[in-house]
């Protein structure tokens, strides 16, 4: 078990000794997680180190083999990705995961469209849809020429606005992002981390896995590293620096054992 | 089908008969529900039990297969047999097997459509005459002058060609005026659609002569739904169960009857002959018979 | 004047291909003024039509997905002759009709579940497999004779006609475009309007997007062939009733026109574009075109030549709007 760090608050997402195989091989063995409302935890670690496969876990899309995940204090299991979106838990992936035929308002509700039920279809009440989703867009202050604009017509720090607030729509209480800036102009960069920032304001707690360090000292409040499937170590950033969690991404861990939550077997 | 080759050769040895000359008939389509086909087959079979030779019966499973022909035809030669009798469903994607058949010493005729090897038999239906008849009979019963059309076959193919020429130059013949020619590709739905477009460019046309009776029966609903069919006489070709339905019920004018009968018992007849060492004529007429309300009786 | 040009562009984008049709009308027009405006023949390219069209908008629905069907030539003649055969058994018209949609379905639901369940790599194998079946069985059922004589109540569809008290008898609107019309804006209000319409949109354009937003995309892909199984069966009750018969070989590469409707109508072969008046536009351009062919004596060895040449142009058109729009 970890020691708690961060933010006092009671942990949102708890994952406890959480193992994944798959065949013969362990892609998880043992890794511990927790992340609470408001709080931003930067997840670093080498490919293969089992971030993703992590990540995977935590939004339904893998069941882990053997321990639990546990949400706001009780335990969860999650059968598919709608299990863990039902709580709230949403994941922007790398590549925005967004049609580009379809306008902004769409792609924002796509598979969750407001509308009446009639014979097991949802007839779309598009007015409403576009109302919701140009005021969802207001309160995160993303910009756009117009919601019905397609999204193959966006740079790519739209595409992922637009992808953050499809994550956001429905009251997400976790936001999960796979490499946020990694597909975008250095120039938009600035413009999608501080979108990140202001999530954390308004008490989501987000979960960033990057290997740019920039962007984890940039919003972060917490870094943790996983080597070889396992924790690592885990810092608040104000503890650490970023030669240090380099050195964590590369399973070193030299002058940095004073830390108490570092105590964690490898 | 090989297995019923098989089945068919394990039948014969059984009823002894094995030792008997064998002789093939490969057709266009099938013989079952086909009854153009299943007349030609009867015809065949009924030989070969007067000529007490056996006759085995083929055909791809649909007319366009023609790889499927040229493949029963090669697996055929390997075998060995004493004839073939052939419906080509392409005469030149055919030629090459009939060629190879020839130099195993294997006697091979056309029956139904003609090949495209020289110097082998064609036994079958003048479609170029048989077209001429309807014509002929449709000269018969119009005045001079009178506009007609022609639902044409497909016009790559042999038949088509003839029955397409054939009645155009009978028509012409005794001074008809043939103002549309279109096909209707032999199908049922093309020639009701090619019908309609003759009607609204051609409202006076006194007859139409449809190359086979699928479209001459498509004519006959696009003439019905425009409220014309009694204006317009209709002439197919082949004779088949429903045209005659057609003709009795005064739908359809008339219609030509092949003698598919005649085709099957000929082939088998000619190719005993050419085992013999005889020969025979390079073109067999299976002859035409013109049928309309006084005989179509027979063709139901 | 510049301030307008995106909306003209616009609404080329979105209507270009009715000028189209209309310019192409013009052209029939001028070359046959007796024939080509006759209500005769305006009757007689919608009669001659309405089962591409119904084919065509089954067809749309898949090529939507990026999907293919290229069974529905085969699936509409099953169908037709599957309710040729019961009519003539004398099994009552009003469940007569609904056999050849039926067996559509069931073929649609096969083509899907073959695609999701046996995860076959592209649907042009599975369609390709049941392409086959489908015409197999239809020539099986009667050892591949036709059936005639259906019965005023299964025609119906196929054949009725209203003149309205107004058009002179052989004209008028055809029952079949009443179905095609309907077909087409219920295919419109499905796709546009209703969540498992752009969810269908949306695995054109992403399926990984539609995946990840929760969309059960082999369940919409299930529904997708069945809807196009669909169109073909009622096709196939049109043309039965249209001719009076079922016939083993109906429909024969009535894939490829579907198809090719489709693409000149606009729909992008990569799935996730395309409209429903687009699609209707080019069921129209197809029938036009053979039409106006067929009325000036063309041989129609010359009419395939110009499909073909009507195909490439269209998508190349498309293509040069693509590259257009990109740059704006």
């Amino acid at each position: 078990m970890t020691d708690r760090t961060g933010p006092a608050a009671e942990p949102l997402l708890e994952a406890r000794g959480v193992k994944k195989y798959f065949g013969a091989i362990t892609a998880l063995n043992g890794v511990s997680f927790h992340v609470a409302p408001g709080e931003a935890l930067g997840v670093v670690g080498d490919n293969g180190a089992g971030k993703s496969t992590l990540m995977k876990v935590l939004s339904g899309l893998y069941t882990p083999s053997e321990g639990e995940l546990y949400f706001a204090g009780s335990p969860v299991k999650f059968h598919s990705p709608r299990d863990a979106r039902k709580m709230g838990i949403e994941m922007v992936y790398q590549d925005f995961a967004l049609a580009g035929n379809m306008p902004i308002y769409e792609n924002i509700y796509l598979g969750r469209e407001p509308g009446r039920k009639f014979a097991g279809l949802t007839i779309i009440d598009r007015d409403l849809a576009r109302r919701m989703a140009a005021e969802h867009l207001d309160k995160l202050k993303i910009h756009v020429k117009s919601i019905d604009q397609n999204v193959e017509e966006l740079s790519g720090g739209q595409r992922q606005a637009v992808a953050i607030a499809r994550a956001t729509a429905f009251d997400a209480k976790v936001v999960i992002m796979d490499e946020p800036t990694a597909a975008l102009a250095i120039k938009e960069v600035g413009k999608v981390l501080d979108l990140i920032k202001s999530l954390k304001e308004h008490g989501v707690a987000v979960i960033i896995i990057s290997h740019r360090m920039d962007d984890i000292f940039y919003c972060c409040d917490r870094v943790m590293a996983l080597y070889q499937g396992a924790n690592f170590a885990d810092a608040p950033l104000k503890d650490t620096n970023r030669n240090e969690v380099i050195g964590w991404i590369m399973g070193t861990k030299g002058h940095t054992q004073s830390f108490a939550h570092d105590k964690v077997q490898h | 089908m090989k297995k019923l080759i098989l089945a068919g050769a394990a039948l014969a040895l059984m009823s002894g008969t094995a030792l008997a000359d064998k002789f093939l008939l490969d057709m266009k389509g099938p013989g079952a529900g086909n009854p153009f086909w299943a007349a030609v087959e009867a015809g065949a079979m009924e030989k070969g039990k007067e000529l007490g030779v056996e006759v085995m019966v083929m055909s791809p499973p649909t007319e366009s297969d023609v790889a499927a022909q040229i493949a029963q035809i090669e697996d055929m030669i390997a075998q060995g047999l004493d004839g073939i009798a052939l419906a080509p469903t392409d005469p030149n994607a055919l030629a090459p097997v009939v060629d190879a058949a020839k130099a195993a010493g294997i006697p091979v005729v056309f029956v139904d459509t003609k090949g495209s090897n020289e110097g082998v038999t064609f036994i079958g239906t003048d479609n170029e005459a048989g077209a001429k008849l309807a014509a002929d009979y449709i000269c018969g019963k119009l005045e001079k002058g009178s506009e007609v059309a022609i639902l044409q076959g497909i016009i790559t193919q042999s038949t088509g060609q003839a029955r397409a020429n054939g009645s155009k130059a009978g028509l012409e013949a005794c001074g008809l005026k043939v103002v549309a020619e279109q096909t209707g590709e032999w199908d049922r739905a093309k020639g009701q659609a090619a019908m309609e477009n003759i009607i609204t460019g051609n409202p006076n046309i006194k007859a139409v002569f449809a190359s086979n009776d699928n479209m001459a029966l498509g004519a006959v609903e696009a003439l019905k739904s425009a409220g014309k069919l009694a204006d317009v006489m209709v002439v197919g070709f082949d004779a088949n169960p429903d045209a005659a339905v057609s003709v009795l019920a005064g739908d359809m004018t008339a219609t030509v009857a092949q003698a598919p009968k005649n085709m099957g018992g000929f082939g088998i007849q000619a190719l005993v002959d050419l085992k013999a060492g005889k020969t025979i004529p390079p073109v067999i007429d299976t002859g035409t018979v013109l049928v309309d309300k006084s005989n179509a009786e027979q063709y139901k | 004047m510049l301030g307008n040009s995106p909306r003209i562009s616009s609404f080329l984008e979105h209507y270009g291909i009715v000028v189209i049709v209309v310019a192409m009308m013009a052209f029939l027009y001028a070359s046959r003024p007796d024939v080509f405006m006759s209500l005769a023949n305006l009757t007689n390219i919608i009669k001659q039509n309405a089962t591409l069209a119904l084919l065509a908008l089954g067809m749309f629905v898949v090529i939507v997905t990026a999907g293919i069907d290229l069974s529905v030539g085969s699936v509409m003649a099953l169908g037709m002759m599957c309710l040729a055969v019961t009519a003539k058994a004398g099994v009552p018209w009003p469940i007569v009709i609904l056999i050849g949609p039926l067996v559509g379905i069931t073929a649609g639901l096969v083509n899907g579940l073959g695609l999701t369940v046996l995860r076959l790599p592209h649907p042009f194998i599975m369609t390709l497999g049941t392409l086959n079946i489908a015409r197999g069985l239809s020539s099986l059922i009667t050892e591949g004779a036709p059936v005639s004589g259906l019965g005023r109540e299964v025609r119906y569809l196929g054949q009725a006609n209203y003149d309205f008290g107004f058009f002179p008898p052989p004209t008028g609107l055809p029952a079949s475009l009443f179905v095609v019309g309907i077909s087409a804006v219920g295919m419109w209000f499905f796709l546009n309007r209703t969540s498992m319409g752009r969810h269908i949109f949306a695995i054109g354009g992403n399926p990984h997007a539609a995946r990840v937003s929760g969309i059960n995309v082999d369940r919409v892909l299930v529904y997708v062939y069945a809807i196009s199984g669909f169109f073909a069966g009622l096709g196939g009750l049109l043309l039965a009733g249209r001719t009076d018969s079922g016939f083993p070989l109906a429909g024969q590469n009535a894939e490829l026109d579907a198809i090719a409707a489709v693409i000149i109508g606009g729909a992008s072969f990569f799935g996730g574009r395309g409209t429903v008046l687009g699609v209707m536009a080019g069921v129209l351009i197809m029938g036009l075109m053979r039409n106006g062919l067929n009325l000036n004596n063309v041989s129609p060895f010359w009419q395939q030549i110009l499909i073909g040449l009507v195909i490439i142009a269209a998508v190349y058109i498309d293509v040069l709007r693509r590259h257009a729009a990109v740059r704006r």
